[in-house]
């Protein structure tokens, strides 16, 4: 979808997927790496568990599709062979912290004078201007920042985050789409754009709206373990965790008839459940007691039954209940699979194959998805700044004075 | 505040046909940049969101849910009677209109009105649509009904969340509604790219979960590659120690703190003024403090406890440790950081009154954010001006559609 447009991608991990998204997309994404690696970004754990900057898992997950090279922006040399392959390029991303390049005279304003087209994508903790501009934070403080940690965890222990880096995965996306959007002006315009993110900012539209509301009505709202809402939402069945709401409402009320009718096949629906009065039913205004009563008997049921017989039973009777899926089980997802969502990529010289999750979007136009692995360490070296007319001569002495 | 028409999506068309987060949070982006959204409703079925009231004693209808009118400003809404074959023709005259049709409905809903994207390019050619259930169009599974709190479970982040000798908890929110939305309006605008470009329109079929799987490729590379299976841990990080969250003074005030290098330890041993800490032979390599990160947590919370969250997060941001205040929502609200990005923004409602609106993470010229101009709608509140407007109808014909129950 996005066939022709050039990108140059100086991420670190917090950027990595932005940079593969668009590269998925079709995007000619040039990842730049120091000489000698992206060592952070390539950090473990590796592939075979052989501690390899080439088989880190974490960097052969996130930079499909992108061609790599090495290049040395602290040296003049370098500088000047950044600068020209920026003017091969419509779009730079970047997750430097802000200020950086400016020191370096890599900045937006000092490229644009040369390249009015050029839209330059700042990807910061908390945007590039303002009192926390210069505050750091990878995904445990953004998270932290981002409002969402406060209502996560159970009462008893600290406030918690997910042990993935959501931040990144709200801002990746959110990055790509600034960028797009910047292309979309640019196409109307004619000109670029500088296109500045905040990870933090990103990670609140994890609240969906709560700010506002709780500024509309204030309430004390507290992390409560598995009670999401003012029921439990998380459940033990058999063999482990299952997802599971006692919210009413039009579009819940069949799905909670069809529980209770479940439970009565088993002989677990006491009479009272049986002839329960759904319609009637709000999670927001039961009592205490009522809902403590309806947890206890839908709880008794769902922890005679594995996970599997819930999930089942859930698909076939039309009940709103999941598993709480670790990644093995995400694998065998036959809906998943059926969408062909996993596709395998080769890496010969480990001897090994690796299922990545594909783009996910259909399209009726477009082929979308990974071109190709992750590059290795200067890989694309010879083919990237021959584009900018640098010869074999050329690589070679550049290689010898550690600019590439 | 800038005019309308102003926004970088100016004068694009988009009619969205949905309900919930997930479909109505990705046309927000455009919508807030200028083009023109119509969201199809119906009073007969609507939105659940409208049906979300924070108060048992505060205003208690369709036009008055504030999650509802939070999450879609800016946006047109027609109200249309989708259970009569003249309102399904009303919608299909909407899509002639329409650059874009979005959708999160379950498949079958589209199929059944013959609103179905094969349906309707025989008309036009140019059109983008885009389909973004939880499932997606395909597949076994298509037809489940589905919230986003199952998509949290089945996509992994309900197992990811929580401490490791506990229950998983999940992350607060219902994650692929918050990542998702994200995702399709990137598509839609890398549509309209291609679209300027070709003049070819093209369907998009999205499942919200795989949005979230592929989110997780780092999560499902491990697995398939090592035969990994990550859990949930706390706060805790294989690359990174002490790295937790910590106890500050108050009810329930907290503070993150990411030690992200030995350098970084140093400075933060200095700040707590221990000697045992700051003894390098016992601390000084992450090996080493991975190794003690117990012993480590417990020394540093008996510290930052006696600190104000955020009198503590300034102190050590400043000598360039990653620290931050767990923020409570009344501290989003009080933010400096937010505030200088323009990140609130506040309309008045007719209803609720003066409403906080957010805007995304994505600022794309020096300020301000974006063009916030009104809360979002009430049911059917511009029926009548879409109807005569966009699709030229007049007073009379306008009449007679209500009159036969159709604008509903």
């Amino acid at each position: 979808m996005l066939a022709g447009i050039r990108i140059l991608d100086l991420t670190r991990e917090a950027g990595f997927l932005a940079g593969k998204i668009l590269a998925d997309l079709g995007a000619e994404v040039v990842k730049v790496e120091p000489p000698g690696g992206d060592l952070e970004g390539r950090r473990g754990p590796f592939l075979g568990e052989v501690s390899d900057p080439e088989r880190s898992l974490l960097w052969l997950a996130l930079n499909t599709s992108k061609r790599g090279i090495t290049l040395a922006l602290d040296s003049e040399r370098g500088r000047a062979i950044y600068r020209s392959l920026v003017k091969v390029s419509d779009v730079v991303l970047e997750t430097e912290p802000p200020g950086a390049l400016t020191k370096l005279g890599l900045d937006y304003e000092s490229q644009r004078q040369a390249h009015p087209g050029l839209i330059h994508c700042a990807l910061t903790p908390f945007g590039s201007e303002g009192p926390f501009a210069s505050y750091r934070a990878h995904d445990l403080v953004t998270v932290a920042m981002g409002g969402n940690a406060a209502l996560t965890g159970d009462p008893d222990r600290p406030p918690v985050r997910c042990s993935m880096p959501t931040a990144y995965y709200h801002a990746g996306p959110e990055a790509a789409l600034g960028i797009a959007m910047a292309l979309f002006a640019r196409a109307r315009s004619g000109g670029g754009r500088f296109v500045d993110v905040s990870l933090r900012e990103s990670q609140l539209s994890t609240l969906m709206t709560a700010p506002g509301q709780h500024a509309h009505s204030p309430r004390v709202r507290r992390r409560n373990g598995s009670l999401l809402g003012r029921s439990r939402e998380i459940w033990k069945a058999a063999d482990g965790d299952i997802t599971f709401a006692l919210r009413g409402g039009q579009a819940r009320t069949p799905n909670l008839k069809a529980t209770v009718a479940y439970m009565a096949e088993a002989g677990m629906a006491p009479d009272w459940l049986v002839d329960y009065d759904w319609a009637a039913y709000n999670l927001n205004s039961a009592s205490d007691d009522e809902i403590a009563r309806l947890e206890a008997a839908f709880g008794a049921f769902f922890a005679t039954k594995t996970r599997r017989e819930l999930y089942d039973q859930a698909l076939a009777r039309r009940i709103m209940l999941a598993p709480c899926n670790d990644a093995r089980e995400i694998l065998d997802q036959a809906q998943l699979r059926s969408r062909s969502l996993f596709t395998t990529i080769d890496y010969p010289e480990f001897g090994a194959s690796i299922e990545h999750p594909d783009f996910f979007a259909k399209s009726s136009r477009c082929r979308i998805g990974i071109r190709s692995r992750a590059p290795r360490i200067g890989e694309h070296n010879a083919e990237v700044f021959g584009e900018v007319g640098l010869s074999a001569a050329d690589l070679a002495a550049l290689s010898a004075e550690g600019v590439i | 505040m800038t005019a309308p028409g102003d926004g970088i999506f100016a004068g694009v068309k988009i009619l969205e046909l949905g309900a919930g987060a997930a479909g109505p949070v990705a046309t927000r982006y455009f919508a807030d940049q200028g083009a023109t959204v119509i969201r199809v409703e119906s009073s007969k079925r609507p939105d659940f969101l409208r049906m979300y009231h924070l108060t048992k004693d505060g205003p208690h209808d369709l036009d008055a849910a504030p999650m509802f009118v939070l999450m879609n400003p800016n946006k047109q809404s027609i109200a249309i009677n989708m259970s009569l074959p003249e309102g399904v023709a009303l919608a299909k005259r909407l899509v002639g209109w329409a650059d874009v049709v979005s959708e999160n409905f379950s498949p079958k809903a589209m199929a059944k009105w013959g609103l179905d994207y094969e349906s309707l390019r025989a008309d036009h050619d140019g059109l983008i649509m885009v389909s973004s259930c939880l499932f997606g169009q395909t597949g076994p599974q298509r037809m489940y009904p589905g919230f986003g709190g199952q998509g949290s479970a089945l996509a992994g982040f309900n197992h990811l969340t929580g401490w490791e000798d506990r229950d998983a908890v999940g992350p607060f929110g219902t994650i692929t509604d918050s990542l998702s939305p994200r995702y399709v309006a990137l598509l839609i605008t890398a549509a309209l790219l291609r679209r300027d470009r070709t003049g070819e329109g093209q369907y998009l079929d999205v499942s919200q979960i795989e949005t979230a799987v592929y989110s997780l490729s780092e999560m499902i590379v491990r697995c398939s590659a090592n035969g990994e299976v990550v859990g949930r841990r706390g706060n805790s990080s294989d690359d990174a120690a002490p790295h937790g969250i910590y106890p500050c003074r108050g009810d329930d005030r907290w503070i993150a703190i990411a030690v992200m290098s030995d350098a970084e330890w140093r400075l933060l041993a200095t700040e707590i003024g221990d000697p045992e800490l700051a003894d390098a032979s016992r601390f000084g390599g992450l090996a080493q403090r991975l190794a003690q990160r117990d012993e480590i947590d417990r020394r540093l919370a008996a510290w930052t406890q006696a600190f104000d969250a955020h009198e503590l997060m300034a102190r050590l941001q400043a000598v360039g440790i990653e620290a931050g205040a767990v923020l409570t929502l009344d501290d989003l609200l009080a933010d400096p950081q937010l505030a200088a990005r323009g990140h609130f923004e506040v309309l008045r409602h007719d209803r609720l009154g003066e409403l906080q609106f957010e805007h995304c993470g994505i600022r794309t010229a020096a300020a301000p954010a974006a063009q916030l101009l009104t809360p979002g709608p009430n049911l059917g509140e511009h029926t009548n001006a879409i109807l005569r407007d966009q699709l030229g109808m007049d007073d009379d014909e306008i009449a007679s559609l209500a009159e036969r129950g159709v604008l509903v």
